[in-house]
């Protein structure tokens, strides 16, 4: 559920040793500053170029066909009869196209329901958090009120808090919230108010913040700017990066999210898409399933390409962790 | 400390709640509120309840004190060693397929000279793909019949259909396996931006001492690399000590227990049950873990500090 | 969600009609109020003493991802109910009885006011106070002496008051066969096995003649627990012994498991005609049925109503078609066989006020219990599934007496359209096998420990029964005696 950083990476090490070298030879190659390990002088040689346009050819196939092949293969079932898929799954349709699945996907099984559901959840999981981190990194770093020492500790230690140990008892206390004395369960704020406590936001944005430069705040101030509008006029335009990393990550985490949602909608109308598809499985007609699975993924996969730039980007800079 | 808020001079007397006001202290709870709302109620509250809860015995009907009861009986379950193992096994797995090969993706990526954006593109789809879509498209790929789509293809090169979920042996690699497809692509992106991070003259400084490809690589490209390289070691490690999705999916913790993991068994203890579900054990077990998780990066950040001099 | 509440014309008209026969017989229940459609605004109201205030109640419907024509079905019935109850609002929930999420429903208070629970469960709810006494309201009923004494045992708790009332699918476990892979095999239809033997025999001639897998078996989320207890009963075993001092004692490593476990590994291995898939349970291994990917497999007798309503049977459907389903008794081997019989109570939710339970009991009186009683309700309740191409007729065991369940099939007999002929093999025999009741210290929490022997066997050639075994009592032995 929580996803932890990694730091920036400051570390350097020790050069190897290099005492004068001719001035000449080394303002060359210098100049060449895209390189990565090869250099251009390397990739003159004949025998580096074919080495690596191979490696490079055999690599593109191996994504093509680990990245993308089973993911075409979802395609293909998703519009082959079940009993095809049983028995000739890698057959190229022996008995025609069956477009049937995903009419029978979308409106028997419903899928545009749970579809719904799934981008609710993920818009409001989205706000929850970009106000906590924007809000919360704004204060840890800008306004730095006394408390803010204390503040930031008790949110960094969450981050060494496994999300296991918060599972049981996050599960009473939406059952139970204090305050408001009416269960949570089965609504979506169950989702959407524990996505924001997540430390990684805040550390991410407070860190963007620390980097600001400090004379526009100074300038801002003296010219009358109170914290509200600091915060709405300067600091937050000036933050689009890091807001496009956070928000990139709080939709990516909602979509994949399954076992916190599983646990707090168990009303199926409310379920997001990976919390319903599993239970249909035994119900639902293996080639309509498929062709569920299909159009669950093709969002993702849409909003992926259309959004790559800002996705790679923010995923270089955080963490992936499995499982 | 002061505050950045040096609009008001410092005065000699006691601050009165007025001053605060005016200093700002109150926009600034305001804008600390949503923060100190979800974390107080949605995490602080929920850990401390957990401490308190692993003492306890509860199903939410009845509710008493018992000590150190629950670590006792989980600590005592015949299934715990089975997940302990099981877990360690996924995550060894999970590090051996998962840890390299990422990063020699990464380093060749960073060598491509045009089209580098579809690499990436397609190295990073699977990181997409919603993993309960992944696990049930997996699922039948994994059939263990000869028509099984896997099965297939091990039969194209001449290797017999294998059982894959359905054999103790095997099903847990076939859970790392679908793991790793989904998971590397995002290692890939971290190191592929940490290369671009390089300095280029560092290899320039190695090219004119002569250094050969392999060597570059070795001296400069593997050290440059090491923060990131430690840094996703450790989050790989907790990361897969916490395996839920996959076990649950794809065998529900079968065949036999084989792919038992200790989150599997945690959720067993609070909502497997369909009667008398024992919220206690569920916590006793969860601290543990946590307990375990944090001891062992405490002893890894210590240890690798020794080895990166940042 | 199914739509509850726009009900179409044709379905009013349908319930108009039906109000009108029900209205009709004078065997109406006499806890209906006895006021007609027309007169919903009549303020003289016999069967409370003060005017019922309006409630909502919750009640279950169907599996999840059920027919579209099943839930026309239930939603028709519950325009019925509501015609006869104007000012009961009923709402109903899909629901599946899954041992894995009761738990987090029970604990998240988000079960419904009426709701279904296998025997099994009941003892433990009870215990946990977790139902509510509806002992008052259930001793309301004209009928209430009229029941099967053992089954509602079930629901009783320690102070002898009904807490959860026998509702329906009282089955015996039975064996289910697909009669057009037996043709395929050269095996006769009409003569399906009748004895361990024979069952492995056609098991291996269809896996060889068809390809198919000729059994299989369930094995997860307990159900594998609960297949190789009824499977010991039938060959002479039993898994607990109760004490004469209140206590129990697990007999897991008896000579009946063992077989059990031991004829399960050599179909897998030896005749590799076992459905290769550890992770079946009561709702895969019907699908997979359903799909004609098994021969033969064991379950609940009255499992062709979910093929029909949930699965996909169908008269004309690409796996296996209705006439294609057939049932017989399981095979009963040696001394002390017996099959073992389940069933699913309706119970109500321990929040439920006075109001709520009055209205849940009118409910369950409704849909569950009346159609066995009435010829009125019965006739309308099959009138109702058959217009939707949903099962009438399937072989149940009779809550009450076995006299008054023929009579109840007289009633419905021009409505019943499961192939009752291919399932004679069971219904000759229903009433004279010899029941045992589940094991009822410990039980969903002992299958699921067993669950763990018969995937082993299932899919490690090498397993060692007598270990699996031993382990398995072990740890059974320690839960009955800490529970």
């Amino acid at each position: 559920m929580t996803t932890t950083q990694t730091s920036t990476m400051q570390t350097t090490t020790a050069a190897p040793a290099g005492a004068a070298r001719p001035l000449a030879r080394r303002r060359a190659a210098a100049m060449d500053t895209l390189r990565g390990v090869l250099s251009i002088a390397d990739w003159r040689r004949r025998s580096v170029r074919t080495g690596m346009g191979f490696v490079h050819v055999l690599l593109l196939l191996v994504l093509v066909v680990i990245g993308l092949g089973p993911i075409l293969l979802l395609g293909k079932f998703a519009i082959t009869p079940t009993q095809d898929i049983l028995r000739a799954p890698l057959e190229v349709f022996p008995n025609g196209i069956a477009w049937d699945n995903l009419h029978k996907a979308w409106f028997d099984v419903q899928i545009s329901r749970y579809f719904l559901n799934t981008v609710l959840i993920a818009a409001g999981a989205w706000a929850s958090q970009i106000l906590v981190a924007a809000t919360g990194g704004y204060v840890l770093s800008v306004l730095r009120p006394r408390y803010a020492k204390a503040l930031q500790w008790m949110v960094l230690a969450t981050l060494f808090v496994p999300g296991v140990v918060l599972l049981v008892p996050l599960y009473l206390t939406i059952l139970d919230p204090p305050i408001l004395g009416t269960s949570l369960l089965n609504t979506f704020w169950a989702v959407w108010l524990p996505a924001g406590a997540s430390a990684f936001n805040v550390v991410l944005m407070a860190r963007f913040f620390d980097n600001l430069p400090r004379e526009i705040f100074e300038a801002a101030r003296v010219d009358g700017a109170g914290p509200f509008r600091l915060f709405w006029s300067v600091v937050l335009p000036m933050s689009k990066p890091i807001l496009g990393v956070v928000s990139v990550f709080a939709v990516i985490a909602s979509w994949k999210d399954f076992l916190w949602p599983l646990l707090v909608l168990t009303k199926p109308d409310l379920q997001p898409l990976s919390v319903r598809l599993p239970s249909l499985q035994a119900t639902t007609d293996l080639g309509v399933l498929m062709a569920a699975l299909a159009i669950s993924t093709l969002i993702p996969i849409l909003f992926f390409l259309v959004f790559q730039r800002m996705f790679l980007r923010g995923a270089g800079l955080g963490g992936a962790i499995k499982g | 400390m002061t505050t950045d808020q040096g609009l008001v001079p410092t005065r000699r007397r006691r601050r009165t709640p007025v001053d605060w006001i005016r200093e700002g202290g109150l926009s600034t709870l305001l804008f600390a509120l949503p923060l100190i709302v979800i974390f107080g109620v949605f995490s602080w509250l929920p850990i401390g309840r957990a401490l308190i809860m692993s003492f306890q015995e509860t199903n939410l009907v009845v509710t008493s004190w018992v000590g150190l009861d629950n670590f006792r009986s989980v600590l005592a379950d015949p299934n715990l060693p089975t997940a302990l193992r099981n877990t360690g096994y996924f995550a060894l797995l999970a590090l051996i397929f998962g840890y390299p090969i990422p990063l020699v993706g990464a380093v060749l990526m960073s060598e491509v000279r045009r089209m580098k954006g579809v690499y990436s593109v397609l190295a990073y789809l699977p990181v997409v793909v919603p993993p309960v879509v992944a696990v049930l498209l997996w699922k039948f790929l994994y059939d263990p019949r000869p028509e099984g789509v896997f099965n297939q293809m091990l039969g194209w090169v001449g290797l017999g259909p294998m059982p894959w979920l359905q054999s103790a042996t095997w099903a847990m690699p076939s859970l790392v396996i679908e793991a790793t497809w989904a998971a590397a692509g995002g290692t890939v992106i971290i190191y592929l931006a940490a290369l671009l991070g390089v300095p280029p003259e560092l290899y320039d400084a190695a090219e004119v001492d002569g250094a050969s490809i392999w060597r570059k690589v070795w001296h400069v490209t593997l050290p440059q690399l090491r923060g990131v390289l430690l840094i996703t070691f450790i989050l790989q490690i907790i990361g897969t000590a916490q395996v839920f999705l996959e076990p649950y999916l794809f065998t529900g913790g079968g065949p036999a227990n084989a792919t038992l993991t200790i989150l599997l068994l945690i959720y067993r203890y609070a909502f497997g049950q369909s009667l008398g579900a024992d919220y206690g054990e569920a916590t006793a077990l969860s601290l543990l873990l946590a307990i375990f998780l944090a001891v062992m990066s405490l002893v890894y950040f210590r240890l690798t500090r020794a080895w990166s001099s940042s | 969600m199914r739509s509850l509440t726009k009900p179409t014309t044709a379905v009013l008209a349908a319930s108009a009609v039906a109000i009108g026969l029900l209205s009709a017989c004078s065997g109406a229940s006499p806890e209906a109020p006895e006021t007609s459609p027309d007169d919903t605004t009549s303020t003289t109201d016999e069967a409370t003493s003060d005017t019922p205030q309006d409630v909502t109640l919750r009640v279950v419907s169907l599996l999840p991802g059920s027919d579209q024509a099943a839930f026309d079905a239930f939603d028709e019935r519950v325009t019925q109910f509501e015609a006869l109850y104007p000012h009961i609002d009923v709402e109903a929930e899909e629901y599946e009885w899954k041992a894995t999420t009761f738990a987090a429903q029970l604990a998240g208070g988000t079960l419904p006011d009426v709701y279904e629970i296998p025997f099994t469960d009941a003892k433990t709810l009870i215990e946990n106070g977790q139902l509510a006494d509806v002992d008052a309201q259930f001793h309301d009923l004209p009928y209430s002496g009229d029941f099967n004494e053992a089954l509602l045992e079930a629901g009783k708790g320690p102070d002898g008051h009904v807490y959860a009332i026998p509702a329906k699918s009282i089955y015996g476990v039975a064996l289910h066969y697909n009669r057009a892979l037996f043709d395929a095999a050269g095996l006769d239809p009409d003569d399906p096995p009748t004895t361990w033997a024979e069952v492995r025999s056609a098991a291996k001639q269809i896996k060889d003649a068809t390809g198919v897998a000729g059994y299989a078996q369930m094995a997860a989320d307990n159900t594998g627990g609960w297949q190789l207890t009824s499977a010991t009963y039938t060959r002479g075993g039993r898994t607990q012994v109760a004490e004469a001092d209140g206590t129990y004692t697990a007999t897991l490593t008896n000579p009946g498991t063992k077989a059990a476990l031991e004829f399960l590994k050599a179909l897998r291995w030896e005749d590799d005609s076992l459905y290769a898939d550890a992770t079946l349970n009561w709702g895969t291994v019907n699908e997979k049925f359903a799909a004609g990917q098994i021969g033969m497999y064991t379950s609940g007798s009255d499992v062709y109503t979910a093929l029909a309503e949930s699965f996909g049977v169908t008269p004309d459907s690409s796996g296996l078609k209705v006439a294609d389903y057939g049932l017989t008794a399981i095979p009963n081997e040696g001394a002390d066989s017996g099959v073992l019989v389940g069933g699913t109570l309706a119970a109500v939710n321990i929040r439920a006020d006075d109001a709520v339970k009055d209205a849940a009991i009118k409910w369950i009186d409704f849909f569950y219990l009346q159609p066995h009683l009435d010829e009125g309700p019965a006739v309308e309740n099959a009138q109702v599934r058959f217009d939707n191409g949903q099962p009438v007729g399937t072989p149940v065991l009779p809550i009450f007496s076995r006299e008054q369940y023929e009579t109840s099939l007289g009633w419905i007999e021009q409505f019943i359209n499961v192939p009752l002929e291919n399932m004679t093999g069971y219904t000759d025999v229903m009433f004279d096998q010899p029941v045992v009741g589940e094991p009822s210290a410990s039980t969903q929490e002992i299958y699921a420990l067993l669950d763990v022997p018969v995937q082993a066997v299932m899919t490690d050639q090498n397993a060692d029964i007598d270990a699996l075994l031993e382990q398995a009592q072990t740890q059974a032995q320690s839960l009955l005696d800490e529970g």
